[in-house]
């Protein structure tokens, strides 16, 4: 059994932009999700009851598919259902935006709702309206609590951008996977792309632990 | 657009497999999971030194790759170092039950660390040996705490399932593929297959949340 370790070098670049392209998704996603998961949020908590009803609805929906099936849905069906034709790339990110939109939104709800009645009741009391007193005594509060569960999503949302491979997303594990059927350097290709995830994971989920230690609510 | 269910109900049968696959896979993998899960989770809190930073090291890695990585993994470049071939079913239990081990060992640890150290140290001023406190004070208090955190464990294993289609498990989503491939009809089928795992994964949730108000009592201490 010889191995030829060559071959990850000799393909560095190729997949160095499978990396950038696996970061790019990552945030990407997260800048549409955290606005989307914020609109959830207030539209849950609205006291209009179709709007409610409509984000719980999307919520408990994206939370409870599997994400590589929305991902194929968007794919095969949202083309022929809506008429767009959307490139791979952009399927990838919509499948990761309602995925990670709808665990945002869940989250930024808890956030908003662990910040006591008093504090609304008081900003109330001193004449305050209702969006301000969202927008500048419970939202600043809750953001704090939120971190740390953001945190936990970025990195599980920095995993799953590995599904976007099976729509041929050239990211890192679709890139990986495309040197292997290319070289059939089987074991040294995915061994790389393990070790490539887990160096750019692990410091991820130290630092979330970080952050869980110093922004936890502990009670 | 004319929806035609006929196809997904002409493979019924052989979507009813994969499902069935689907679920098998996903229980086998949370028993085995909490077995090793747990053994991990424990040693972590009470093993000897020499084996604590092994795991730990073992656990933060698995959380630092994703499945599907994990999955392909098992499958393809396994038996070259190993020699031995496993069927894709079979791979698929051996990659999901290390990765899901390491959450199930992060819940463990939770669990057990939350029990104040105060039962502890009064277990020991009764006289009871180290085993015995572990065994009747923290680990009864701990597991009720724990219960919430399994229930995601087991709809967080049924969703991974899904992923291992893509090494050619032939459960609910991969044969989901096959049928939208050979049909041509991927919207009714695919509509199907989004039906079938929220029904699933939904009262799974619920039924959690709900076990777990009634026992919550018994973790408080």
């Amino acid at each position: 059994m010889t191995f030829d370790w060559s071959v990850v070098s000799r393909n560095a670049g190729v997949l160095l932009e499978g990396v950038e392209l696996t970061v790019l998704l990552a945030i990407t996603t997260m800048a549409i999700s955290i606005p989307g998961g914020i609109a959830l949020a207030l539209m849950r908590l609205s006291n209009v009851r179709a709007l409610s009803a409509a984000s719980a609805a999307f919520v408990e929906l994206f939370r409870n598919l599997p994400l590589i099936l929305v991902v194929y849905t968007a794919y095969y069906v949202m083309p022929v259902a809506t008429g767009l034709n959307l490139s791979p790339l952009t399927t990838g990110i919509v499948a990761l935006s309602l995925n990670v939109s709808a665990y945002n939104g869940e989250t930024f709800r808890a956030g908003i709702a662990s910040i006591r009645k008093g504090q609304s009741e008081a900003a109330y009391a001193l004449g305050m309206g209702r969006w301000q007193t969202m927008k500048e005594i419970v939202l600043p509060q809750a953001v704090r609590r939120v971190l740390p569960v953001l945190a936990s999503t970025w990195v599980s949302l920095f995993k799953d951008t590995s599904l976007v491979s099976v729509i041929s997303v050239g990211e890192l594990a679709y890139t990986s996977m495309r040197i292997r059927a290319q070289t059939f350097r089987v074991l040294e290709m995915l061994t790389a792309m393990a070790a490539i995830y887990w160096l750019l994971g692990y410091p991820q989920a130290k630092l979330v632990d970080w952050i869980n230690r110093r922004y936890g609510v502990t009670e | 657009m004319d929806l035609d269910f006929t196809p997904v109900l002409e493979s019924g049968w052989f979507l009813l497999g994969g499902l069935g696959l689907t679920l098998a896979l996903s229980v086998l993998t949370v028993a085995c999971s909490l077995v090793l899960g747990g053994a991990l989770g424990l040693a972590r809190c009470y093993g000897p030194d020499w084996l604590r930073w092994p795991i730990v090291f073992y656990i933060d890695s698995m959380r630092a790759v994703p499945v599907l990585v994990v999955l392909v993994w098992t499958y393809f470049a396994l038996p070259i170092v190993t020699g031995a071939v496993l069927p894709p079913f079979w791979a698929a239990l051996v990659a999901l039950t290390a990765h899901i081990s390491a959450y199930v060992a992060e819940i463990v640890r939770a669990g057990v660390t939350s029990i104040r150290a105060g039962q502890t140290r009064a277990a020991f001023a009764l006289g009871m040996s180290r085993w015995r406190t572990i065994r009747s004070i923290v680990l009864p208090q701990a597991i009720v705490r724990m219960l919430p955190a399994f229930g995601s464990i087991l709809s967080i294993t049924i969703k991974d399932t899904a992923i291992a289609a893509v090494i050619a498990v032939p459960e609910y989503m991969n044969r989901s593929q096959t049928v939208a491939g050979q049909s041509f009809h991927p919207i009714e089928v695919f509509a199907v297959a989004m039906a079938v795992y929220f029904v699933i994964l939904f009262p799974v949730t619920r039924v959690v949340d709900m076990v777990y108000v009634r026992l919550a009592h018994l973790g408080r201490s």
